[in-house]
């Protein structure tokens, strides 16, 4: 499957008019449409009427649309969520490989009943469990249309483990490690974060979400998200590359095809080691600054011809 | 298994008398009777021979009572401590299921011989050993009797060639897999964050608290206490504080009113905190923890009480 951006993007409630027909404008790599936790009991099945124009609503922006889903009853959520234009379904509280094995098939239905290019559609599995956790590999491994995971943080985490949120310390260092392993294990991109304290919980802090994107781009590290429009830019330019680091790579793969030339497999530019794996880094530094423009243009391009036609006064989609 | 409320367990040895005749005055929530490694072989069998006695000493501040047994003289150690009064026993050295499974056996027999009622015994696994650690899931999951799991620390250092030092954690793994596949599987994980486990003196009392807070926010529901000075502050750093009750019952009324208007995300004033789903979920857990605390207390006293 094609390498995806997703830096940035917004949760938000399905059902909220003023989020949903706004979020076009948000500039997210993706959105994330949520029937789950913010979404009362009393309003689910209004909910599940909502998915076309949520989508076309994204759309306008070009953003990837994915959709959470509740665990709970995957079969009458799934038939309403698949829908031209979805690229993947998010299974919250994921805890084992049944549940998968289920989605999938409900995804392969709903698939047919669209006329979907069958397996177009991915699963997020989302770990916020002890027990999620512990069946990670199995999880991940259940479906082919999972092409990346991670740990489990976050808040229905530390309620599971019975751990307050902010501390000031990584009470989920075992998750983010298992996470990481069966990623990699697996051959799926490890969409994990790195720890970085964080005393106040403020989930709309700009500073604060610079900081951890920044932390994550140094560790090679690639995907974001969030719940409030101030994680958006910072997550956009925090796991962009800078213009300074493509130059550096590309300096690197210059010196590298130098040393190949001259028969060589490793040398010393400014006193640092550069072999490989050192070539492999910078190659991919180079392939994903390429696909950050690349997705910049496009949504630059939809949100400017959404704007053209409204200015126009022509009728919406 | 129902919840239950075990922050402290306070561990003496049972060949100290001193030591046991003090054992219930500290409000530990258990009391671990030990037949293992403080006891030397030639002492097991008198040591063996007072846990009858000891067992209603122990409990009289309205402790659990346990007996911290040797896989390899299990036999020997169950029969002497199976009186009524015991909640169960503390297993060092489990490596399998089948270790397990045999002490699940060996406990049914004395069950029977002691007119204690069928299965009500618990165990805990203390594991020290790389493969009792590696094996944990089927280990936590061969006897229904398994209530807690934690580390042995100081054994698991010596098993694994580890010279411990105060200065790093050698144990951040071994943890959080005791912690992730113990509550995964509805069991509780017992421990104390680092250095505590391999360094239990600890004569500043603020220090103590800190470490216990700690060991909860990794994710740890009670402690085995080796010094009667952790008792406290291992039951108050496992007890939701009262600072916390009113935020939580708030929360739990303003998202009860959000719902009523048709919103599940209620922004909580004052705050940048929303309340959604889990964190009205989370305000409900912390509020159960909370009573089933203070019905813990309040039997500690009641039992207190009874000796006046």
């Amino acid at each position: 499957m094609a390498r995806r951006v997703r830096r940035s993007g917004l949760t938000m409630p399905i059902n909220t008019p003023r989020f949903v027909d706004r979020s076009w404008t948000r500039n997210c790599d993706y959105l994330n449409f949520d029937f789950e936790d913010s979404v009362p009991q009393s309003q689910k099945a209004h909910a599940r009427t909502l998915v076309a124009h949520a989508i076309a609503q994204g759309l306008k922006g070009s953003a990837d649309i994915t959709l959470r889903i509740n665990c709970a009853y995957p079969e009458a959520d799934v038939p309403a969520a698949v829908l031209p234009g979805l690229i993947q379904i998010n299974f919250p509280k994921a805890e084992t490989a049944e549940q998968m094995r289920n989605l999938d098939q409900l995804i392969t239905e709903a698939e047919r009943v669209q006329g979907i290019r069958p397996g177009t559609i991915r699963i997020g599995a989302n770990i916020e469990t002890t027990l999620g956790v512990a069946n990670s590999y199995e999880i991940a491994s259940a479906s082919p249309r999972i092409d990346s995971f991670s740990g489990g943080t976050g808040y229905d985490m530390s309620m599971d483990m019975g751990v307050e949120m902010f501390v000031g310390f990584d009470q989920f260092v075992y998750n983010r490690g298992e996470g990481a392993l069966v990623a990699k294990a697996l051959g799926l991109e490890y969409t994990g974060s790195v720890y970085v304290p964080d005393t106040s919980g403020n989930v709309g802090d700009r500073d604060l979400t610079r900081q951890r994107a920044e932390a994550n781009r140094k560790a090679g590290l690639r995907a974001g998200g969030g719940l409030h429009p101030n994680t958006v830019e910072p997550q956009n330019v925090g796991l962009t590359p800078t213009p300074e680091e493509v130059q550096e790579a590309q300096r690197i793969l210059a010196y590298f095809a130098q040393l190949d030339e001259q028969g060589e497999v490793e040398g010393a530019l400014d006193g640092r080691i550069i072999d490989k794996y050192e070539a492999a880094r910078a190659a991919e530094l180079l392939e994903w600054s390429a696909l950050c423009a690349q997705k910049d243009a496009h949504k630059a391009g939809a949100q400017a011809r959404t704007k053209a036609l409204e200015a126009s006064g022509r009728p919406q989609a | 298994m129902e919840p239950f409320v075990r922050r402290s367990h306070l561990l003496v040895s049972a060949r100290d008398g001193a030591q046991v005749d003090m054992s219930w005055r500290h409000a530990a929530d258990a009391v671990i009777l030990d037949l293992a490694d403080t006891v030397p072989d030639v002492e097991k069998p008198r040591a063996r021979a007072n846990i009858k006695a000891a067992i209603p000493v122990a409990a009289r501040g309205g402790a659990e009572v346990f007996v911290r047994i040797n896989k390899e003289l299990a036999d020997a150690d169950i029969i002497a401590s199976a009186w009524p009064g015991l909640t169960g026993v503390v297993l060092t050295e489990a490596e399998t299921a089948a270790d397990v499974e045999e002490i699940a056996t060996t406990l049914a027999v004395a069950e029977k011989e002691h007119g204690i009622a069928n299965g009500s015994l618990s165990i805990i696994v203390m594991l020290d050993s790389g493969k009792g650690v590696w094996n944990i899931r089927q280990i936590l999951t061969a006897s229904p009797r398994i209530c807690s799991v934690g580390l042995d620390e100081g054994r698991l250092c010596r098993h694994l060639g580890i010279v411990p030092t105060p200065a790093f954690d050698p144990f951040v793994y071994a943890k959080g897999r005791v912690i992730i596949e113990s509550r995964a599987a509805k069991r509780q994980p017992v421990g104390i964050s680092h250095p505590a486990g391999l360094f239990p003196h600890c004569d500043d009392a603020e220090e103590r608290y800190r470490l216990a807070l700690r060991s909860k926010n990794i994710g740890f529901a009670g402690v085995i206490c080796p010094d009667p000075s952790w008792v406290e502050p291992c039951n108050r750093a496992l007890t939701p504080s009262d600072e916390r009750l009113e935020f939580y019952r708030e929360t739990r009324r303003l998202f009860a009113e959000g719902i009523a208007r048709g919103t599940a995300a209620i922004p909580y004033p004052g705050t940048t905190m929303m309340i959604d789903v889990p964190v009205d979920e989370r305000a409900r857990l912390t509020l159960a923890l909370w009573e089933r605390c203070a019905a813990r207390d309040a039997e500690k006293q009641a039992a207190l009480a009874r000796l006046t």
